[in-house]
């Protein structure tokens, strides 16, 4: 196997005296669709423009494709950036945003030409061309940033918060074409989004980051299921944190009572459950691995979920469970007993 | 009607403030020589008189010459100012900045007599149309940096680097992205410093040396009351003159605030 198309070995940045990268390490294969998660603020934006070289490393070596990156500018470079606010040519039409980039290569009018209209047709915008940007919508103008960047055939595109501008429902069709055409074109995207769903349904790999920092680098599943850091499990998703006492090879969880979680040393922490690993049990049903007991203190309806809230006996603060709305199945008044269904396997251990 | 009161008082400061301007073209084509009510009768022979004077040809001239190269300086400046200024952080930015806008509000009297001193004392260069051309960029500067700043300001600051990042050199990205944006911005700013330039007495007056300018040259012919009319004539043509420099100016700033597709805050007019 081909080395990494992108390597960052021990690459900081300061302004000032202000760090805004600590020393990251990464490493991103060829035709991967990774994203850079993390709130606003945690260096995201200057860790994609050190790659795409608008931003020089304090330290450390960037590679692509295994050549050292150092003083090489961005229009050398085999990246190109989709930018937040698209940057669409304003005095330019659709035909010559997309082109823009060939006014240096050598093909023939006809070429480039054809060029673009591939370019326009990958993206849905066949026939726009001759347009003016200017009347464009967002969802269009979108298209042609992407389109504009394609068509130098990049190493790796780069994106900045593609899709923050759009509506919900353009957000969640842009989703699913960017990910088609990732897979059609075979490039290396790399994604700068806050959204953590938009990462866990587009990437292949997600770099959570806080603070200028990576804090865990994984799978979305991985991510999911086992996060390194309450930090990162508070960011992915819901999770429900139970503070707990581990003694010999158990834990006393408030709220859950006692269970068996053998290797882990004398100590306390808490422990992580996800919504959806807990269930408001129902007469009739089976009887699952572990049962406690509460009441219902909140109940959020959403159509197809609903969300109770529900303070364990001996718990000081209520966790969250998802369940969904099946045929026949009474949603739970606030204030109701609920009992409620959990299996130790779906616990996750934060330990202090 | 709600702010009437607000609304005469506006009226008549425009008035007081406008008046004696609007007096200009009725003298001028008025055909006593004596500057006076009631008016005679209608006349164009002030203007035929105009075309017939060897040394207003002459004042034209200088002051063209002056505006020209006056506006083509003060916008070329202005705009490394402006792109400077907004698009870029350095250290002492804003005592910079400030510095380069204060010939906004000194006194012209007072920029005049030290560039008198400057020219004459210090660097003993003696007095031409360049010390004026040196003066008058000076005072348009701040005009020119306040034009183009708003054409700069409604520029995204990516789009130059994304023709950086299609490959364009920073150079060929500014000049195919930026130029073409700003370029309304750079017509206004060259127009509104030529009406300044074209306009300004004191600094000329201060500075001129064999050569006047045309509003000097005016000045000069206030002493011969049979010339008055002329002059008028003359006021006429130059107040004409300014208004459709100033009105093509504005046109082209709005319409660069347009092409950006971006909210207008204010101008000139
Ligand atoms: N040119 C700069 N000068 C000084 N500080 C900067 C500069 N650029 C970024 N920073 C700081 O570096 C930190 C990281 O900025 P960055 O833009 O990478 O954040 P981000 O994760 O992309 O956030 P967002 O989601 O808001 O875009 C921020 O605290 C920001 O204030
Ligand atoms: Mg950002």
């Amino acid at each position: 196997m081909s080395g990494p198309i992108i390597s960052l070995t021990g690459v900081t940045k300061h302004y000032g005296s202000f760090q805004a990268l600590q020393p990251t390490d990464l490493d991103i294969q060829s035709g991967e669709f990774f994203s850079l998660l993390g709130p606003s603020g945690c260096g995201k934006t200057t860790l994609l423009r050190t790659i795409a070289g608008f931003e020089t490393p304090s330290g450390g070596v960037v590679r692509i494709d295994g050549a050292d990156m150092a003083g090489v500018p961005p229009n050398r470079r085999p990246t190109n950036l989709v930018f937040q606010s698209y940057a669409i040519f304003p005095h330019l039409s659709v035909a010559e945003n997309v082109g823009f980039g060939l006014r240096r290569s050598t093909q023939s009018k006809a070429e480039k030409a054809a060029a673009v209209e591939e370019a326009l047709g990958m993206v849905g915008l066949e026939g726009y061309g001759p347009r003016p940007t200017h009347a464009m919508s967002g969802g269009q103008r979108q298209r042609v940033a992407l389109a504009r960047a394609l068509i130098l055939k990049p190493k790796v595109l780069l994106l900045d918060e593609p899709l923050s501008a759009l509506d919900k429902k353009l957000r969640e069709q842009m989703q699913g074409e960017l990910r088609r055409l990732q897979r059609q074109v075979g490039i290396t995207f790399i994604l700068v989004t806050h959204d953590q769903e938009e990462a866990l349904i587009m990437s292949d790999r997600i770099a959570v980051m806080f603070e200028g920092q990576i804090a865990q680098l994984a799978t979305p599943e991985a991510l999911y299921r086992q996060p390194d850091t309450r930090q990162v499990a508070d960011f992915i998703g819901v999770m429900n944190f139970l503070p707990a006492q581990f003694v010999d090879g158990s834990a006393e969880i408030a709220g859950l009572g006692r269970v068996d979680l053998p290797d882990n040393e004398d100590g306390s922490g808490v422990v992580g459950l996800r919504p959806e690993t807990l269930q408001v049990l129902y007469d009739g049903a089976d009887a699952p691995a572990r049962i406690a007991e509460g009441d219902v203190v909140e109940v959020t309806y959403y159509g197809d979920m609903t969300y109770y809230d529900v303070r364990f006996d001996g718990a000081d603060k209520p966790v969250t469970i998802s369940m969904k709305n099946l045929a026949g199945r009474a949603v739970l008044e606030r204030g109701a007993r609920a009992r409620v269904g959990w299996d130790p396997r779906a616990l996750v251990v934060f330990r202090d | 009607m709600k702010g009437g009161g607000l609304r005469l008082y506006a009226l008549i400061y425009l008035l007081f403030l406008y008046a004696p301007i609007i007096l200009l073209p009725l003298f001028a084509f008025n055909s006593s020589s004596i500057i006076a009510f009631p008016l005679q009768g209608f006349t164009t022979e002030w203007f035929a008189e105009l075309t017939g004077v060897e040394a207003l040809h002459g004042a034209l001239k200088n002051s063209l010459f002056v505006a020209v190269i006056t506006a083509v300086f003060s916008t070329c400046l202005g705009m490394f100012a402006a792109r400077a200024g907004v698009m870029h952080q350095f250290p002492g930015k804003g005592p910079i900045m400030g510095l380069i806008m204060l010939p906004l509000v000194l006194p012209e009297v007072i920029v005049a007599v030290s560039l008198l001193v400057v020219a004459i004392n210090v660097l003993g260069i003696g007095l031409s149309l360049w010390t004026i051309i040196a003066a008058h960029t000076l005072i348009c500067m701040p005009f020119s940096i306040a034009i183009l700043n708003s054409a700069f300001q409604n520029l995204d600051a990516s789009l130059e680097e994304a023709a950086v990042d299609l490959g364009e050199s920073r150079w060929s990205s500014f000049r195919l992205v930026t130029l073409p944006l700003v370029m309304p911005g750079i017509i206004a700013s060259t127009l509104i410093a030529f009406t300044i330039s074209l306009d300004e007495f004191i600094i000329a007056f201060f500075l001129t040396g064999g050569e006047p300018t045309l509003p000097v040259y005016i000045w000069s012919l206030l002493r011969f009351p049979q010339r008055v009319p002329v002059v008028m004539a003359l006021g006429t043509l130059l107040v004409a003159v300014s208004i459709l420099l100033l009105t093509i100016a504005e046109f082209y700033r709005r319409r660069g605030v347009r092409r950006s597709g971006q909210q207008d805050h204010g101008g000139f007019l």
